[in-house]
Parts: structure tokens; C-alpha cells; sequence
């Protein structure tokens, strides 16, 4: 980025130390910018963790405990205590997890140490889904047709089945995909709300639910902003996340095929909009539907860096993580919305422990030889190593193959190459279905949608093997088994060179 | 080691016209053995279907190594017997790789006769464990036999080399510290039940398998017990109460495969150190084997033709190449291992008997293995040969022959006639391994001296009681005689009796050779001695 | 036929096999010469049918994992002496197995229930989502192996039943 902005640099800041309250790739990703900046790195890592890039890489890693691997990572007191004893003077707190809980943003400040992130109010605002959608509305920005429970319970259901089918029912507290429930027959609205609610209670502690217009084949697209709380926003251009499958993300890109110029300027300056609106601090992500026909709604503001920022990086050359830390340092931002420039086409893929044949289910396993692609334009962002594990104590996402490239075109055939090269053996993964999927003539085209997948299951589809490559792996796998290797290897040499002969 | 410089040419009319009659004798041979392994009555293989039985042959298969060779044992035996009804005598015996190691199979098959014992299957079975005998190889018995066949009980219980004999042969090998293991894959009944009782390891197939010394009819009829085959002698209950045998199989497949398992639990052996390089396919195509062999047996052909597509890139260094000539000795390689070879070149004087004699000296001296090449119209006669002492310059080869420590193999190449048979290593002089070719021929004699001199001791038989006999009335006393001969002196007849361990297409002669070399030298070679060699 | 890979849900027969230069695989009906030769990395090249491959070859136990023409594959090796006892005795649905890694969310049986086909035996979560698992047949529960809040693999054997009387 050619942009200069005018801080004095990270020895100046309030906190030369910082603590990632995370694991795994995002883990890594942070302090690899809080090393660069002459910060001290710490994490705190659950055990079933110990071995993991993350904590290898941390100038120091203390240990958390808790019911579960996933319960340590969500206690708010042992991190900050972690962060005491260990004097550190901010919590990065990544993605998922702790990111957006307004109660722990408010310890960690009342314990003086600062949050990379947002204010405890922003948190709040935007972490109900259905408060942020009524102030997005009130600003004046677009919004989906929709209920929500809380306005008035006893007639939800009611108000729901109003908004018509098909419609989305989510979790208030929500976010990521849990919970979420498409319902296209109104007679099992009641059924579904049920659900609905029996899994927010268990993933969020929170039942709450608000249901809103489905809309048919639409197109995920996001903007990156970045605010500094002292009046100062940008768009950091859009992302396009359409390429889903269970509301989940699988491929994200910017630009996104689907914007011409102007939209593309509408859509960004929207988002920016509702950043300055409520005075944002720190990188967020401003989601919206997109349909078919160009509308688009506000969805929901992720107040947290998003996993899939690094296409963003790759585009317009800002390290989104240093830009967190600045802003949570007190600096201004420092460059107008004219000097954020970008270049090129990034992709990212998430490479997932799933198998996508087997309706993406999570897979588990060692991971046994790990070699990630090499090559221009590669970037590879991942916080699992060689002679880990893949456990299901965590999210299956267990790297990013983030790809640049001239242009779209050139990004996919330099994806095509990079995930051919992957070699991640132990444990199954997405990589060759990924290489299906920017295979697809629709993908190729730029032309899909949130269901795309669903609406091709053939792409998930394990692909029927040819003979010759079943013999490959047979061969291979034979002489890898000793009880199989063993026996041909103690035929005598003669009787070998004979081999099948009758007399 | 020179290459032997072939004299043939092998476009010639002779050469194609050999090669064509011979390939048409082994495509014979082919066919007979087909017949013999596959032709079987449906209702027998239905039969066996029922029983949840494999076919011998697909045992076989499962319990081989994969991509081995196995070198079966008379394929023909009793084909010229019982009206041939009897294929392959009833039985499958070989060797075979199992988990790595060379073993001898002895294998029933139960679609000849429900696998009963016929006089000439227990002679083969005799013939297979002695081979296992001689060589330490240890054994995998397939049992599914119906037991003796009744009717011929007489020629095949009590003597010395009937039955009983099986299962001495087993007791020998066991004292001699080589395994056996028994696959119970039906019913062993009576003297059947100890081929697995004598065995050192025994699995069993659960329903199919059962091992008693008499089976519930005759059980029956001696006491009144009424019994089911599986109470009696069962799966289930010699495994878990008698302890006759040790592991249950809940298949034919799981059997074999638990057999294997066992036969990989054995100790390979420390294999007897002969002279031994790098193999090498001989240089003379053995494919042209068919083309030297002659189509008459009377017609004599240089053995070194047939050494040369036998041996390790056709290399042989000949012994006293310009002495006694009509026996051809020398060393070669065979599959990488050196061997001492004797072949025929005619007709047996006082200086090639004495050849042969000092050149298995030598062998038994440098512990080198001697392959004996069979085409030989016997020792030579008359008188001058009688007075240089033709009988005890040939009783020196026999002396020789019989004395040898060293491991003998015999291939019956054309014509083995008279005494020449023994000098050259015959069937009674315990050759490890001894093999025909399709065309060979055994007798004591040739066929047309042996009727005339049947037809003249007759003639003058009659002479002496006045009677004059026309040519038709000896004609009449000759030819039946002359076909009995023709009959008994063909190779079929000899494989048919088990004089040989089988008929080979002649190119299959190296590899059964390599394979017979190899079981052989499992069994560690004794220091040579000799009797009294007559001066 | 003695040996076996499973390769997803296929199961393939095979046998391997030395030759005078490099190894046979042997398939119901062809059978195939190969050579691996390793190479750098962890690579090997592996020759078949004169055809050369390059693969990335991992074991761990039984399983095989070959990367092979940009796609992992895992293959699982089932002894024969297994393969075939197990073939001769008690059925596969006596087994309750695991359809996907998760984490177990109730239990609703215990060892000693009767249980009637189709009941509930246990509620796992996996992929933000609860499956329920369900009696594969009328019978009697042997052993429960999971409580509430444990994680297992795929394939882990979350309950048995007692085998038809």
C-alpha cells in the first residue's frame, strides 16, 4: 500500500506485549504481525494444543484448562489471569471463540489490558443480531423482510410464518451457520423453531431466535472496513463468500465476479456507511445478502477479524492485523478511502478435515506427512504441523491456501496447481474436491450462489476411480503393509524370477 | 566356461519337421493333463459345491504363494490304470512355495472317487513324503478322503510301501525335526485319521472337517452309540475337548490361510552351500528343445544341443571332451547353480563307463549336484567288449551311481534300454527327482528284440516237439507281444506306475529343474564313500 | 485371495507378489508388474504397467495413506486371519459405530437394556448438528463405551449389542 500513515511506531504504543486468546491458524497468523512489529508474542493453549504451531511459535505459551478444549478457550478469567502473569499488555482475541463476547471485552479493560478490537457497546450492538439489524434499518440502510421473537414472543410464530416462506430462522446470539434452519413448508415452522432454539440454547447459552425472508439462490458478498473510533473509516474492498456448503464458507474472493464497478462502489460505501455510523473501532467485516437482480440487504457486522481477511491483505498489500493493533493503540488510521488501492484477484481456500463425498463430514486422523504448496502467489496460513493431530475437539478447518493472482483466471490456474501439490496424509481433507469445484464451468464463470453447492452434488461426489489409478494405490498400499510386503519379499529369489509356473 | 557352438540349423527340414511332430506330443501331453486336473463328473463337483467344498485346485491356489511356481508330482499317475478312472491317481502332490518356504503338498481330491485311496494313490502319496524325506521338506497335508478303496484293499494295505507306510514316512520326518501341518477339510476316517494325528499342526473346518477312527455308522454297528459326525469327531470338539487337532476354521479359506500362518511360523532352513552365481537365461532358446529331440527313438542327436537350452547362458565346461565320447560329462550352471552333467552320446564302452564313474567321483568330491541326461541303448556287448571287462566297467558307473551322496536329478530324454538305465541314474537308483519327456521310452529292451526273442524261444519251443510254425502262426506270437511292450515302454505308462515324478514338456525341463535343485539342497550333503569299485 | 484394502466403502481383493526385477500385484484377473523406486522428499516414484507416478506414501497401523495425481486417499488393510473370523461369526450389526467424528450430547441406555429397533440409544453432535443413533435391531445392550460430553473418532464403536441368541 502506498500509503503513509502517521504513527510513530509500535515502541510508542501503551502495550508492548500482546496475548492471543486463540489456537490454531488465526493463532499463528497474529503473531506473525505482533513478532514483525518487535511485539511479544504469548498464547494460551489447551493441551490437547501443546504441539501446534501456535505454540511453538509464541515467545511464551501458558497452559488453560477446561472441561472440555473448546470450554478453556471460552473462559474469560483464565485468560486474563494468563494475561496477567504473563504481563501482557493487550488480547488479541482472533475469531470465534471470545471475539465478539461484550462481557469478556469489559474484563479485559477493567483489568487494564487493552482489546484489539471494537468497544464493549459496538460489540454488543452488532453481536444481536436482531438490535444491529433495527439500527442498520433506522440509519437508512437496505435490510430483508423479517420477525424477531424478542419483540414480542407470544406471537412469533405467527409474525414468522407472515414473513412467508422460504425463510431463515437463526439463533439471536448466533453466527457462523449454527443453528441456522431454512424453512420451505410453513406447516413445520413450529418443528424447526424448536430445533432452532434447542441448538442456540446449547451452542450460545440463548434460545432467542429471529427469522427472516430466505433469499433464493443469493450471493454472499462482504466488505472489509477498517475504523480507528476517532471519526475515521474505510472499505477495504468486498469479498465474495458465496461458495458455501451448511452456511459455511468454503471459498472466498475479492474482487468478487459478481459487481461491476459501480455496484462495487455502492456496496462498499454502504458498509463503510454503517461503520461510521456507529463510530467502529477496528477491522470489521459488513456482511449483505445479494440477489439475484443486484439488491442486496445488510445481514449481519462481524466486529472481529474475519478468517477469511487475508484475501483482503493480498489484494491491497495492508497487513489487517497491524492495522487492528494501531487502532487499538490509540493511532489514526492515517490514509483516506483514495489511498486504499488494490490489485489482482485473490482466492482463499478453506482447507477442511472433512469428507466432502461423505456430505462433508468431519474427518480425524495424524497428520503424518504435511507438505504445503510452494510457489508464486501461495500463501499458506495454517497453525497445524507434521506429527500433529486432527481431533474433533476442534473446528475442522485446519489451513487457508490463500492464491493470488493477475486476475481471476490466472488465480484459479495457480489454485489448480497449489492444491494438487498439497500433500496431507493421515487425514482426509477438501483438496481435491476444492480442484473439482474451480473446475466447474460455474465457478470458472463467476457465476454462483449460496446454494451452489447443494445444487450440484456432484462436485462433492467422491469421482469414480480409474483402473489405473486404483491399481496405483493398491500397488502402493501393498508394498506399504508388511504382512503383504513381507510374504512376497520371503518367496526365494529363483522361485520369484519363476514366478506363476505349472509343469 | 565356454558357450557349447550349436552344430544345428535350425531352418532346416529335419530341424521343422522335429519341432513340429514334438510340439505336437507335448500339446498331447498338455491335453491329458487337463483332462486328468479338470474333467470330473458334474454330480461330483455339484456334490462338493453342496459341501461348501472347494475344488482341489482352487485349495491349491489359496495356499500357494502368489506368483510361484509349483512343481507337480505325476501328473498322470494312474492315468493307464483303473480304467482311467482314476485321474492324476487321485491326488495332488508337489512342491510349492507357502509363506515363503518350499514345502511338499500332499492334497486329496475328494472329486476322483470322494478322494478314496486307490493302490496308486498311496504310492504317490509314499512317493511325496519321501521326497519330503529326502530333501527335509516340510509338508501341508490337504485331507479330504473317503479312505481306502475297499475293493482293493489287498493291494494297498499291508506291504511295506501300502499305506502303512504314509504314516511311517510322517513319523520319520517328525523324528527328523520337519514339520507338517494337516488342513482337515473333510473327512479323515480310519488310517486317515492319523495323517492329521501324526501332523504337528492341525486346523479343521467347522462342519465340513471331521477326524475319527471310525465313523458313526460303523460306530453303530460295533456298539449301538448313535453319534453325529460333529459329536463324534467335529470341529468343535477336537479343538476345544480331544485336542486332536489345534485351530478352528469357520471355512476352507480361513483354514488355509491359518495353515499358512503356521507354515510361516517355521524355521527356513540354513539351505546346503554349493557353488552358486548370478542366474542366467541359457543363450540357445529352449523353445528349440522340440526340433533336436529326434521323431524316431532309434535315431541317435548330440546331447550337448539339449545341454545348451537347459543350462545358464549355454555354458559348459566339458570333461575329457576327447575320451570316451559317448558320454558327455561336464559342469554348467543351472538357475545360478553348478552342476555336474552326464548325457548320452550313444552306446556305453569300457572308457565312457569309466568316465562317468570318475566324473561323479569328482562331483561327490566338490559336493557338486549331477544331473543325468537319459538317451541310452544300454552298455555295449559282445565279445571283445566281455573281455576288456564291458560288465565290470560298467558294474564301477552302478557302484558310482549308487554311492553318490550329492543330490541326482534324471531326465529321461529319448530312450532308456538294458542296464544303461541304471548306470544313468534310474528310478531305482534314487535319483532326488526323476522326470520324463513325452517321447522317452523305458524298457529292458527294445521292443522289436524283445518280441523276437519271445517269438524265437517259442518257435523252438515247438521246434523240439516236431511243430513247424508258418509265419502267421509267429506273426501271432509276436504282435501281441510287441504292443504289450510298445505299451509298457512308453512314458505314459512309466508315469502312469509312478517310476518317475512326471512327464515335462520339455521346456518346462529348467525351471522343474531349478525348483528340484533348490528343494534339494534343504537337506545337507554327506561326505562321499563308495563300496568296492571290481579293478 | 487373502488380503484386502478397503478404499471407502469398496473392498478390493488382492495379492502382491515378488518378481526377478520389482514386484506383481495381482487383481482378479490382471496382473500387474510395478517398481517403487523413493525419491526426495518423501516422493516415490512408483512404475506401473510402464507407466511412471509419482505418489507420497504415509502408514500408520493398518491404514495406508497415498497421495496420488492431487488427492489423498486412505486405504485400510484387513488381515486375512481377521478378515476371514470374522467373516464366520457374529453380524455387523451387533455394532454400533460412529457414522462421523463428534462428540456424544446423552446416552439413553444402559448396558442390560432391551432395546426395540429404531429407539434411541444416543444423541452425538457433530458439524454443529445432533444425529441420533438409533437401535439397528431388537436386542439387549452389551456395552455402552462413551458418557456424555466425550469425543471419538469415525468408526469408534459408541455401543454393542449381545449377539442373537
Amino acid at each position: 500500500m502506498n500509503v503513509k500513515p502517521d504513527f510513530s511506531g509500535p515502541a510508542a504504543w501503551p502495550f508492548q506485549s500482546v496475548l492471543v486468546a486463540n489456537r490454531g491458524e488465526i493463532a499463528v497468523r497474529v503473531l506473525r504481525t505482533v513478532q514483525k512489529l518487535g511485539l511479544k508474542g504469548i498464547v494460551v493453549y489447551h493441551a490437547a494444543d501443546r504441539g501446534t504451531l501456535a505454540v511453538k511459535m509464541a515467545d511464551q505459551a501458558i497452559e488453560i484448562t477446561g472441561s472440555t478444549p473448546v470450554a478453556s478457550y471460552l473462559n474469560g478469567a483464565q485468560i486474563i489471569a494468563a494475561a496477567k502473569t504473563s504481563g501482557a499488555g493487550a488480547i488479541h482475541p482472533g475469531y470465534g471463540f471470545l471475539s465478539e463476547n461484550k462481557g469478556f471485552c469489559e474484563a479485559v479493560e477493567a483489568a487494564g489490558i487493552r482489546f484489539i478490537g471494537p468497544t464493549p457497546e459496538q460489540i454488543d450492538l452488532m453481536g444481536d443480531k436482531v438490535r444491529a439489524r433495527n439500527y442498520v434499518q433506522k440509519a437508512g440502510f437496505p435490510v430483508a423482510p423479517s420477525a424477531i421473537e424478542d419483540d414480542d414472543p407470544g406471537t412469533f410464530v405467527e409474525r414468522s410464518r407472515k414473513v412467508g416462506a422460504p425463510l431463515l430462522i437463526k439463533p439471536s446470539a448466533g453466527g457462523g451457520g449454527k443453528g441456522m434452519r431454512i424453512v420451505r413448508d410453513l406447516a413445520l415452522l413450529e418443528q424447526e423453531i424448536e430445533r432452532a432454539r434447542s441448538e442456540g440454547q446449547r451452542y450460545f447459552g440463548d434460545g432467542r431466535l429471529y427469522c427472516e425472508r430466505y433469499i433464493e439462490n443469493p450471493r454472499h458478498i462482504e466488505v472489509q472496513v477498517l475504523g480507528d473510533g476517532q471519526g475515521n473509516v474505510v472499505h477495504v474492498f468486498e469479498r465474495e463468500c458465496s461458495v458455501q456448503r451448511r452456511f459455511q464458507k468454503i471459498v472466498e474472493e475479492t474482487p468478487s465476479p459478481a459487481l461491476d464497478e459501480a455496484k462495487r462502489r455502492e456496496i462498499c460505501e454502504t458498509a463503510a456507511g454503517i461503520a461510521r455510523a456507529i463510530g467502529y473501532r477496528n477491522a470489521g467485516t459488513v456482511e449483505f445478502i445479494f440477489g439475484q437482480q443486484g439488491e442486496f440487504y445488510f445481514l449481519e457486522m462481524n466486529t472481529r477479524l474475519q478468517v477469511e481477511h487475508p484475501v483482503t491483505e493480498e489484494i491491497t498489500g495492508i497487513d489487517l492485523v497491524r492495522e487492528q493493533l494501531r487502532v487499538a493503540a490509540g493511532e489514526r488510521l492515517g490514509y483516506a478511502q483514495a489511498d486504499v488501492k488494490s490489485q489482482g484477484h485473490a482466492i482463499e481456500f478453506r482447507i477442511y478435515a472433512e469428507d466432502p463425498g461423505r456430505g462433508y463430514t468431519p474427518t480425524t486422523g495424524p497428520i503424518l506427512v504435511l507438505r504445503p504448496p510452494q510457489g508464486e502467489g501461495v500463501r499458506w496460513d495454517s497453525g497445524i504441523l507434521q506429527g500433529g493431530e486432527v481431533t474433533a475437539a476442534f473446528d475442522p478447518m485446519i489451513a487457508k491456501l490463500v492464491i493470488r493472482g493477475s486476475d481471476r483466471s490466472d488465480a484459479i490456474a495457480r489454485a489448480d496447481r497449489a492444491l494438487k501439490d498439497t500433500v496431507l496424509l493421515g487425514c482426509k481433507t477438501n483438496t481435491a474436491f476444492l480442484r473439482r469445484l474451480i473446475r466447474h464451468p460455474a465457478f470458472v464463470a463467476g457465476d454462483i450462489h449460496t446454494g451452489f453447492l447443494d445444487a450440484n452434488p456432484q462436485i462433492a461426489a467422491e469421482p469414480e476411480l480409474s483402473d489405473q489409478a486404483l491399481h496405483v494405490l493398491l500397488a502402493a498400499a501393498a508394498l506399504s503393509t508388511r504382512p503383504m510386503r513381507d510374504v512376497a519379499d520371503a518367496v526365494p529369489d529363483m522361485h520369484a524370477a519363476i514366478g506363476t509356473w505349472r509343469n | 566356461m565356454k558357450r557349447i557352438e550349436s552344430k544345428l540349423n535350425t531352418a532346416s527340414a529335419d530341424f521343422q519337421a522335429n519341432a513340429a511332430h514334438n510340439r505336437k506330443l507335448a500339446g498331447e501331453f498338455r491335453e491329458k493333463q487337463r483332462k486328468a486336473r479338470e474333467d470330473r463328473p458334474q454330480r461330483d463337483i455339484d456334490r462338493l459345491r453342496a459341501q461348501n467344498k472347494l475344488l482341489v485346485r482352487e485349495r491349491l491356489k489359496k495356499l500357494l504363494d502368489p506368483g510361484t511356481p509349483f512343481l507337480e508330482f505325476s501328473s498322470l499317475a494312474a492315468n493307464d490304470a483303473y480304467d482311467g478312472e482314476v485321474p492324476g491317481a487321485g491326488c495332488v502332490t508337489g512342491i510349492g512355495i507357502v509363506s515363503g518356504r518350499e514345502v511338499v503338498i500332499n492334497a486329496g481330491d475328494a472329486s476322483v472317487k470322494g478322494g478314496a485311496w486307490y493302490p496308486l494313490t498311496v504310492k504317490k502319496t509314499i512317493r511325496a513324503l519321501d521326497i519330503a524325506i529326502e530333501n527335509r521338506l516340510p509338508v501341508v497335508h490337504l485331507c479330504d478322503s473317503a479312505g481306502g478303496f475297499l475293493p482293493l484293499q489287498a493291494d494297498l494295505f499291508a506291504d511295506k510301501y501300502y499305506a502303512g507306510r504314509i504314516f511311517r514316512n510322517q513319523c520319520i520326518l517328525s523324528k527328523m525335526g520337519v514339520q507338517q501341518v494337516s488342513v482337515v477339510l473333510g473327512h479323515c476316517t480310519a488310517g486317515g485319521a492319523y495323517v492329521p494325528g501324526l501332523s504337528d499342526y492341525n486346523v479343521i473346518v467347522r462342519g465340513t472337517g471331521a477326524i475319527f477312527l471310525a465313523g458313526p455308522p460303523l460306530v453303530k454297528a460295533a456298539t449301538g452309540e448313535e453319534n453325529t459326525v460333529d459329536e463324534l469327531g467335529g470341529c468343535d470338539m477336537h479343538t476345544s475337548v480331544s485336542g486332536t487337532a489345534d485351530y478352528p476354521a469357520s471355512s476352507e479359506e480361513e483354514a488355509i490361510a491359518i495353515a499358512r500362518d503356521i507354515v510361516a511360523q517355521f524355521k527356513r532352513p540354513q539351505k546346503t552351500h554349493i557353488e552358486w552365481q548370478e542366474p542366467e537365461a541359457p543363450f540357445y532358446d529352449p523353445d528349440e528343445l522340440y526340433g533336436v529331440i529326434p521323431r524316431d527313438i532309434k535315431q541317435q542327436f548330440d546331447i550337448r544341443e539339449v545341454i545348451a537350452r537347459l543350462v545358464d547362458g549355454s555354458r559348459f565346461h566339458e570333461y575329457q571332451p576327447s575320451y570316451g565320447k559317448t558320454l558327455i560329462c561336464g559342469y554348467a550352471h543351472l538357475w545360478g547353480y553348478k552342476i555336474g552333467i552326464l548325457g548320452n552320446n550313444g552306446v556305453l564302452f569300457n572308457d565312457s563307463a569309466l568316465k562317468g564313474a570318475h566324473f561323479i567321483e569328482l562331483c561327490n568330491q566338490n559336493r557338486t549336484p549331477i544331473l543325468f541326461l537319459q538317451n541310452i541303448t544300454g552298455f555295449m556287448v559282445g565279445r571283445e567288449y566281455e573281455r576288456r571287462g564291458i560288465t565290470k566297467d560298467g558294474a564301477k558307473m552302478i557302484m558310482a551311481v549308487s554311492c553318490s551322496e550329492v543330490p541326482k536329478f534324471t531326465v529321461m530324454c529319448h530312450g532308456s534300454f538294458g542296464a544303461g538305465n541304471y548306470g544313468m541314474s534310474g528310478r531305482a537308483f534314487d535319483s532326488r527327482f526323476l522326470f520324463s519327456w513325452p517321447q522317452s521310452q523305458i524298457s529292458v529292451m527294445g521292443a522289436e528284440q524283445a518280441a523276437n526273442t519271445l517269438a524265437d524261444v517259442k518257435v523252438r519251443q515247438l521246434a523240439k516237439q516236431g511243430k513247424k510254425l508258418s509265419q502267421a502262426d509267429i506273426d501271432a506270437i509276436r504282435d501281441p507281444v510287441l504292443g504289450d511292450f510298445k505299451r509298457k515302454q512308453s512314458a505314459y505308462w512309466s508315469t502312469s506306475e509312478i517310476w518317475d515324478d512326471g512327464i515335462l514338456d520339455p521346456v518346462d525341463t529348467r525351471n522343474a529343474l531349478g525348483i528340484a535343485l533348490s528343494a534339494s539342497l534343504s537337506a545337507p550333503i554327506g561326505d562321499p564313500r563308495y563300496g568296492i569299485f571290481r579293478m | 485371495m487373502h488380503h484386502a484394502f478397503k478404499l471407502g466403502d469398496a473392498e478390493h481383493n488382492l495379492e502382491l507378489s515378488r518378481g526377478a526385477g520389482g514386484y506383481r500385484l495381482h487383481l482378479a484377473d490382471p496382473v500387474i508388474p510395478f517398481d517403487l523406486k523413493p525419491g526426495a522428499d518423501g516422493h516415490a516414484s512408483l512404475t506401473l504397467d510402464g507407466t511412471q507416478h509419482e505418489v507420497v506414501i504415509a502408514t500408520r497401523g493398518d491404514d495406508v495413506f497415498v497421495h496420488f495425481d492431487g488427492e489423498a486417499y486412505q486405504l485400510r488393510y484387513e488381515h486375512p486371519l481377521k478378515r476371514l473370523a470374522e467373516a464366520g461369526q457374529g453380524s455387523a450389526e451387533d455394532k454400533v459405530l460412529a457414522p462421523m467424528p463428534g462428540s456424544i450430547v446423552s446416552v439413553q441406555v444402559n448396558a442390560g437394556d432391551a432395546v426395540a429397533k429404531g429407539q434411541t440409544l444416543l444423541v452425538m453432535e457433530s458439524m454443529k448438528m445432533e444425529t441420533t443413533i438409533a437401535a439397528p435391531r431388537d436386542g439387549v445392550i452389551a456395552a455402552v463405551a462413551y458418557d456424555k460430553g466425550q469425543t471419538f473418532d469415525r468408526d469408534a464403536l459408541l455401543l454393542s449389542l449381545e449377539p442373537k441368541p
